[in-house]
This record gives C-alpha cells, sequence and structure tokens, in this order.
C-alpha cells in the first residue's frame, strides 16, 4: 500500500518541532513589508516580522505560492513513485493558495494522485486538521481514512478569535460579515469566527477584553461534550503572555482537555489579522 | 340652559382648556415625582395639545360639524403627542372623536358618552394601566359625567359633575399611587387633565378666556410639505442624476373627499392606482382628507384620476428637471437636524434602520459609530413627538426599523408610532442611554426582527445605567433631605447619592453600582463637566477597581454631568 504525504502551506502555523516529526511539508506563501518580499516562516520569523510591523508605516501584502511552487513540491514527494499525496490549504475565501493547488494537481494527476482539500479555516485551525492527518499517515492509514480525518476535523473544529483592531481585516479584504463594526466609537470587542463557508463573521459583540474571554468560554463551554476528551490550540502572535493565560482558562473550564498546542501565528495571517490577535481552537480527539 | 355644543362652542372649549394648560404648565411641571430636569409632563401635555388646537383651527373657518373638528383635533394631537401623557391625552381624544365622529352637534348625553369612550380607547392603548394617573382621573370624571347627563341636559351642569369629579380624583391619586405619596405631591398628568377640564367649564359659563399660545416652542410641521420631504429623501438619486429623471413633475395635493367620494374611496386601491401614473408616491389619508405625493410625468391625469374622489387643493406641480440644478444647490443645506450622518441614500432599501432619541452631539456620535440612523435630539428634558419619529423612520427607507427610545417616558410615544406608518416598526422599550448601546451591540442585521428584539433586550438588561445630575427643587427622598440645587446620583431611576460635591456625588454612585464587581464601566460625560472632573473621576476609577476596564467618552448631553454604564 502508498504511503500518504501530507502537504500544507505555511499558514497552517503548524509549530516547527511537530513540522520535522510528523515530516509535513510545508508550502511557504510570500509576505511584502517596505518593498521587501519574504518567505513566510523560511525568510522572515514570526516576532522578526511583528517588530518590523510595528515599525513600519505601511500595511503589509501578502501573496500565495504559484502552481509551479505546488508542482515542485508534489513531485518531491512522489518521486519514490509510492506516494500519495494529501494537500491541505488555506480557506478558499481568504486566499488564492487553494486554487492554486489545484492548478498544480492538473499539471501532475497523469502522473501521480494528488488530493486537494479547502480547509475553510487558517492559521492553526489548519495545522491541527494537518498534524491529525498526519498522525493518521504516519501510523500508516490510507488516502482515504486520511482524507476522513480532515474532514472530520473540518466539521468538529471551532476557532474563536480576538483582534485587537479591526482594522488589518478590514484594509486586508477578509472581514467578512464583521465590516459593520468597523468605526464604532466604543471599545467593542468582536468575537470572531469563521463560517462552514470560511468565512469571517462575528459571533458577538462585548465591551472590553474581559467580557469577550468570558464570552468565548462560555461559546466553547457550550459546544463540548462531556463523553469526549478535547485538544485545543492557542494561537498568539506578540503576546506569548496571553496565550499563557488562556492555557490556565482552558485548562479550568474544559475538564477532558488532553493537549494544548501553543501556536505563533506567522507573517502572512499576521498580515491579516494584525498583532494583539489571539484565538483558541478546540477539536474533539478523533476516536 | 345650554342643551347643545355646536362647533363655535366646541372650538371655544377646547381654546379655553388649551389656554388654561398653557398658562399653568410650570405648575404641572413641578409635581415630577423626582426634583430632576427630566421629561416635564406640563410641556409634553401642552405642546401635545397646542398640535391638536392648531389641526383643528385648520378646519374651524370651514366647517360647523362638531366631529369633523374633533377628528382634526384627534389627528393633530396624535401626531404632536409626546411624553406618556401627552400620548395618553391623545388618546384621551382620540376616542372622543371617534364617538363625535357622526355628530354635528352635542347634547350634554353624547358629549358624556364621548368623554367615556375617550377613557376607554386611553386604557387600551396602555400596556399596563396603572391607576392613581391621569387614567384614573379621566374615567372617574368620565363615569360621573355620563351619570349625571341622564339626569339633566344642561350641559354646563353636567362639565361641572365632570370636573368636580377629576378635582375629587386628582386629590385621591397619592393613595394609589405610593410613589405620589412619598413624593408628596398629586397626579401630574391629572392635574393637566383638570386643568383641561376647568378651561371647559370657563368656556361654557362664559368666563374670558383668551387664546394666545406662548409656549409654544415647535414650528407646526406642515403636512403636505413634509410628505414631499420624505419622498424626496428616499429617491435620493434622481435628486443627482437628472437623467435618471423618469417622472419629471413633483406633483402634491390634497383631495377633499366628497360625500361619494369618501364612500367608495379605498385607501390601498387609491394607492395602487394613482400609483401607476408615477413614483415616489406617497399617500396619507385621514378621514375625508386624502395628501398624495407623486412624482408622475404626465401630472394632469393624476389630478383627473383623484379628482373623481372630491375636489382637491393646495395643487402644486413643479418640473423637477428644470429645478434640478437649484436643489442640488439647496440640498446640502436642509439636512433634517435629527440626521446624523446625511449619507446617500441607497438606491437599494436597506433590511433595517435604526431610530434612536438622544441628545447631546457626543453620544450622537456615538450612536452613529454603532449604526443608527437617525438620532433623535430629545430625551430626558425634552420628549419628541409622535411626529418627530415617525418622519424619522418614513426617512429611513428601509424594510424593518428599529427604535431605542432610550428614556421611559418616550417609549410610548415610540409604540404609537408602530400603528401610523407602513414600514414594520420594533420599538425596544429601553429606559436609559446605556441600556440603548448596549442594545446596538447585539443588533444583528442578518437576524429576524423577533430574534433581534430577544438578543438586543437581553443585552439592555444586562447593563446597569447611572447618572448624576441636579435638583430642580426642594425634595426628599428615602435617605433624607433634597435642597434645591444638591447633586443626585441615581440608578435605574432610583435616587441612591445625594449631595453637594458634584464629585463626590459622582463617585458614591459608582461605589454603589460597581459593589458587586463589574467588567467594564464607561462613563460619558455631560458638556458642563471640565476636563480636571473627568481625570479626577477616571483616577478614582483605576484606583479603586483596577480589575474593570474603565472606557471614558465626551457625551455632551446637557444637565446630567455623567452618565454611567456598568456591565
Amino acid at each position: 500500500m502508498a504511503k500518504v504525504q501530507v502537504i500544507t502551506d505555511s499558514t497552517a502555523d503548524i509549530p516547527k518541532d511537530l513540522v520535522e516529526k510528523l515530516g509535513i511539508t510545508l508550502v511557504p506563501l510570500k509576505v511584502h513589508l517596505e518593498g521587501q518580499s519574504y518567505l513566510d516562516g523560511v525568510t522572515i520569523e514570526p516576532q522578526e516580522f511583528y517588530r518590523k510591523l510595528a515599525e513600519s508605516e505601511e500595511m503589509p501584502t501578502t501573496s500565495q505560492p504559484s502552481p509551479v511552487d505546488f508542482v515542485e513540491a508534489y513531485r518531491e514527494a512522489a518521486k519514490d513513485g509510492e506516494t500519495d499525496i494529501i494537500s491541505i490549504h488555506l480557506s478558499s475565501s481568504f486566499s488564492g493558495t487553494y486554487q492554486s493547488a489545484l492548478l498544480a494537481q492538473s499539471m501532475v494527476e497523469d502522473e501521480f494522485k494528488v488530493t486537494v482539500i479547502d480547509s475553510k479555516t487558517a492559521s492553526y485551525a489548519i495545522g491541527m486538521i494537518v498534524v491529525e492527518v498526519a498522525k493518521a499517515a504516519q501510523a500508516g492509514h490510507s488516502l482515504d481514512e486520511c482524507v476522513a480525518v480532515a474532514n472530520r476535523m473540518i466539521e468538529e473544529e471551532q476557532v474563536y478569535f480576538l483582534v485587537d483592531t479591526l482594522e488589518y481585516l478590514q484594509k486586508g479584504g477578509r472581514i467578512g460579515k464583521a465590516s459593520a463594526m468597523v468605526g464604532s466609537l466604543l471599545n467593542i470587542k468582536p468575537i470572531l469566527s469563521i463560517d462552514r463557508e470560511g468565512v469571517i463573521f462575528p459571533i458577538d459583540k462585548v465591551r472590553g477584553k474581559n467580557k469577550a474571554n468570558t464570552r468565548i468560554i462560555e461559546l466553547l463551554k457550550q459546544n463540548t461534550v462531556s463523553d469526549r476528551s478535547y485538544r485545543a490550540g492557542i494561537l498568539y502572535t506578540d503576546n506569548r503572555e496571553e496565550a499563557e493565560k488562556w492555557a490556565e482558562r482552558l485548562q479550568e473550564n474544559i475538564p477532558s482537555l488532553e493537549e494544548t498546542v501553543f501556536a505563533e501565528i506567522g507573517p502572512v495571517i499576521g498580515s491579516h489579522v494584525g498583532p494583539g490577535t489571539v484565538a483558541v481552537v478546540l477539536a474533539p480527539v478523533q476516536e | 340652559m345650554l342643551q347643545e355644543i355646536d362647533a363655535n362652542v366646541f372650538t371655544q372649549m377646547i381654546r379655553a382648556g388649551a389656554v388654561k394648560l398653557n398658562s399653568h404648565v410650570e405648575e404641572v411641571n413641578a409635581l415630577n415625582v423626582f426634583p430632576v430636569p427630566d421629561g416635564d409632563t406640563g410641556t409634553n401635555m401642552n405642546l401635545t395639545l397646542t398640535s391638536g388646537v392648531r389641526e383643528m383651527e385648520k378646519k374651524a373657518a370651514s366647517s360647523s360639524h362638531v366631529g369633523t373638528l374633533a377628528q382634526a383635533l384627534s389627528k393633530g394631537l396624535l401626531m404632536g403627542a409626546r411624553g406618556n401623557s401627552g400620548v395618553i391625552l391623545s388618546q384621551l381624544f382620540r376616542g372622543f372623536g371617534k364617538a363625535a365622529a357622526d355628530h354635528e352637534t352635542l347634547t350634554a348625553r353624547s358629549f358624556a358618552e364621548a368623554l367615556k369612550r375617550g377613557v376607554e380607547t386611553a386604557y387600551k392603548a396602555v400596556i399596563k394601566p396603572v391607576e392613581g394617573t391621569v387614567l384614573t382621573v379621566s374615567r372617574e370624571a368620565a363615569d360621573k359625567g355620563v351619570l349625571r347627563s341622564r339626569q339633566t341636559e344642561d350641559i354646563t351642569v353636567v362639565m361641572e359633575a365632570v370636573l368636580t369629579e377629576a378635582r375629587t380624583a386628582l386629590e385621591k391619586t397619592p393613595e394609589l399611587l405610593p410613589v405620589l405619596a412619598k413624593a408628596d405631591v398629586v397626579d401630574a398628568g391629572g392635574h393637566g387633565l383638570v386643568l383641561i377640564y376647568e378651561g371647559f367649564l370657563a368656556a361654557l359659563t362664559g368666563e374670558e378666556i383668551s387664546y394666545t399660545p406662548k409656549n409654544e416652542t415647535k414650528k407646526p410641521a406642515q403636512q403636505l410639505e413634509t410628505l414631499g420631504e420624505i419622498a424626496h429623501r428616499r429617491s435620493a438619486q434622481s435628486r443627482f442624476d437628472p437623467a435618471a429623471i423618469e417622472h419629471g413633475y413633483c406633483t402634491e395635493f390634497i383631495v377633499q373627499l366628497s360625500e361619494r367620494g369618501g364612500k367608495t374611496f379605498e385607501e390601498e386601491r387609491f394607492r395602487s392606482e394613482i400609483g401607476r401614473y408615477g413614483d415616489s408616491l406617497l399617500v396619507v389619508a385621514d378621514d375625508d382628507l386624502v395628501k398624495v405625493h407623486i412624482h408622475a410625468e404626465h401630472p394632469g391625469e393624476t389630478l383627473n384620476y383623484a379628482q373623481k374622489y372630491g375636489s382637491l387643493t393646495r395643487i402644486k406641480i413643479e418640473n423637477m428637471r428644470e429645478q434640478h440644478s437649484a436643489i442640488l444647490e439647496n440640498a446640502p443645506a436642509d439636512p433634517s437636524p435629527a440626521e446624523v450622518d446625511p449619507k446617500e441614500e441607497p438606491a437599494e432599501k436597506k433590511p433595517y434602520g435604526i431610530v434612536t432619541v438622544a441628545v447631546g452631539d457626543g453620544l450622537t456620535d456615538i450612536f452613529g459609530s454603532l449604526g443608527v440612523d437617525v438620532v433623535i435630539q430629545g430625551g430626558q428634558t425634552m420628549n419628541p413627538s409622535t411626529e418627530e419619529i415617525l418622519q424619522a423612520i418614513d426617512g429611513i427607507g428601509a424594510d424593518h426599523v428599529i427604535v431605542l427610545p432610550n428614556n421611559k417616558n418616550i417609549i410610548m410615544t415610540a409604540e404609537q408610532v408602530v400603528d401610523l406608518v407602513e414600514v414594520p416598526v420594533t420599538v425596544l422599550p429601553t429606559r436609559t442611554i446605556p441600556q440603548g448601546l448596549s442594545a446596538l451591540l447585539s443588533f444583528n442585521p442578518e437576524e429576524t426582527p423577533e430574534s433581534n428584539r430577544e438578543r438586543m433586550m437581553e443585552s439592555a438588561s444586562s447593563v446597569q445605567s447611572g447618572e448624576v445630575t441636579y435638583a430642580v427643587r426642594d425634595s426628599q427622598y428615602e435617605g433624607g433631605q433634597i435642597q434645591e440645587g444638591d447633586f443626585l446620583g441615581i440608578r435605574e431611576g432610583e435616587i441612591q447619592t445625594v449631595g453637594g460635591s458634584l464629585m463626590a456625588t459622582s463617585r458614591g454612585l459608582l461605589a454603589k453600582m460597581l459593589e458587586d464587581g463589574a467588567d467594564v464601566t464607561t462613563v460619558l460625560y455631560g458638556r458642563d463637566v471640565t476636563d480636571a472632573q473627568v481625570k479626577e473621576l477616571t483616577d478614582f476609577l483605576k484606583r479603586n477597581y483596577p480589575e474593570v476596564e474603565c472606557e471614558v467618552h465626551y457625551g455632551g448631553q446637557p444637565l446630567y454631568y455623567f452618565i454611567f454604564s456598568v456591565e
């Protein structure tokens, strides 16, 4: 039976040790800031990026990998002639990355098989899916089984995020249904999520950070059941301390939490949500 | 012995009632339960009645039919109603007008019956009628009038009975409503009604009363012109693009329904048939008057059609293509003062419009930033009228309009508008500015009106509201004496702290509001507060409640130094 190779893009924001351990292939997107172009997570690291961003007067822009970038990654993975490829990517509503991967797939389809999946989400919410699929692949599961894991994860995952300001989402054109809240004079904290079409929407609006945190915990509790255990991802930008506090809150409130992964939001996603963003991903552990 | 109220007597009675009330406005205002600068009952009733009299006067010259005059009075009261007492007054005369509609003159009996009918109408209009208010006074007086009218045909005698009973009922209002007893006052609305009845009786007995309204603060809203304004605001596009003008003549007129026309007239059918001649159609039917505004290419045809129903008056036809450049020049100069942000109307109707009531430039900006379409300037001291709310709703051109009154005294007026506009309207009974702000956070344009109502009210109820103002007269409260000029800290309508120092009173109120902890405190400071005072209060919050997030905004409201929102 062919083995399965998992490929994703740099916006999955998977911690480096997991990438190595699970043998995941990353295709980087690009980020452009003040006339310089960087390969996401390759030629620029998150903390360096946030430092530059703080000093920059411009908003950063980002671009998707070209189909050729994907073709190269696919060829490299398939060179032993007995590998199936599963390629999981950033929501097609945010980026052309998925489209680019589909094009690459059609360019190599006569040679070997690639299954491209639209995660309908972003950052470590993709990462968590990819990690679970990679674990299944490493355990020797078939391509179909790996695809099933991916689909279940997409279905069952919940993600909530808090941005410090809606400015980045708005300027980058990824604000989705949260646009109505731009420009409010009150300090409104929108709790954002990503819907099934992969579009950002405000799940609730509250005043101030305290209430936002309380509300996210409430939402997480509402959507968990006592007879399943869960794994969490805490996503942060330049605010690791905030992430640590979130880990404590999750420990206190989700009793059946099996694992918590800290994931640093990389330059590309960071360009669109802005510094100060924190997010929580939660998914049930697959049986 | 006077056995008949004819048109002349009727108008004199109403005028005299209005004069009597008008000259005692301050006396009625002083009966406010709380000594705060609040929506004043006397002012509200007076403005309401003034609006009614104005409508009646328009008919007085041409009609000698009491029913017609009473209906005109009723219409004017309805549109001018402001404050709860104004709304109830308008309902009293609405019922009266209906009962009198077919009477050219009134006998003692039919007059008393009409008063009684008014009482029934008013009780129905109030969701939870409270005894010990103007409702009780009106009911007992009318009942007595009906009783007396069975014994005598003398209208003066009946009116005397009505007035005497109204006075007796008024004196008893503190027994029925403990809050009145505590403040040692009688019900203000009831007192206003007694004054009106005193005027009625004076007119009947021939006492000299001249009608000179002096307390008018608002210009009469010219119905027809208002119609045009609304229609033109709706079709902003045609104002800015002459090529888009399909129907070139703005046509406005009033149909005075003939007897035959009145019988065959059906508003819906009229609207759809006349609508074929053009667009921007607005039709307001009111008994025997139908006001029409339409943009038509052939205005003559429109007039021919309408003329089938009666005679036409106040015809105004303007060539919009010719006018176009002139309108463009004038347009920026005439935005309604109520509009937050006179942005261009989208051609598509939006699913929701939001109207709220607040006073102060800062508050207006904050509400605007939260997506409110129209902030009607008003609130504590100035309650908007039915008509103002109605115009705000009509001007938005949305499929559904949500109204946030933000004051207990404006809720009824807003609710009254629901039946007067074609657009479905949801009135959320927000009683304070913080409740209104909080409700807006839960508004979601993609949800149904029912779901929005539920979410927004839940949100409104999750916030504590506080305000700091001053006492307008000596009084007492549970904690002791209040001197005129004292500062008052009020939470959810209850006086909590009283003192001679603004800052100490404010701190005291905040301390009470924050007793059980909170996540966020918002301070909205008024226009009479200094930067140093704002800083002092902010420092106090930071020092004593470091775990509570604190947000400070300029509200710009008069009379209320601070408004606090704790959640």
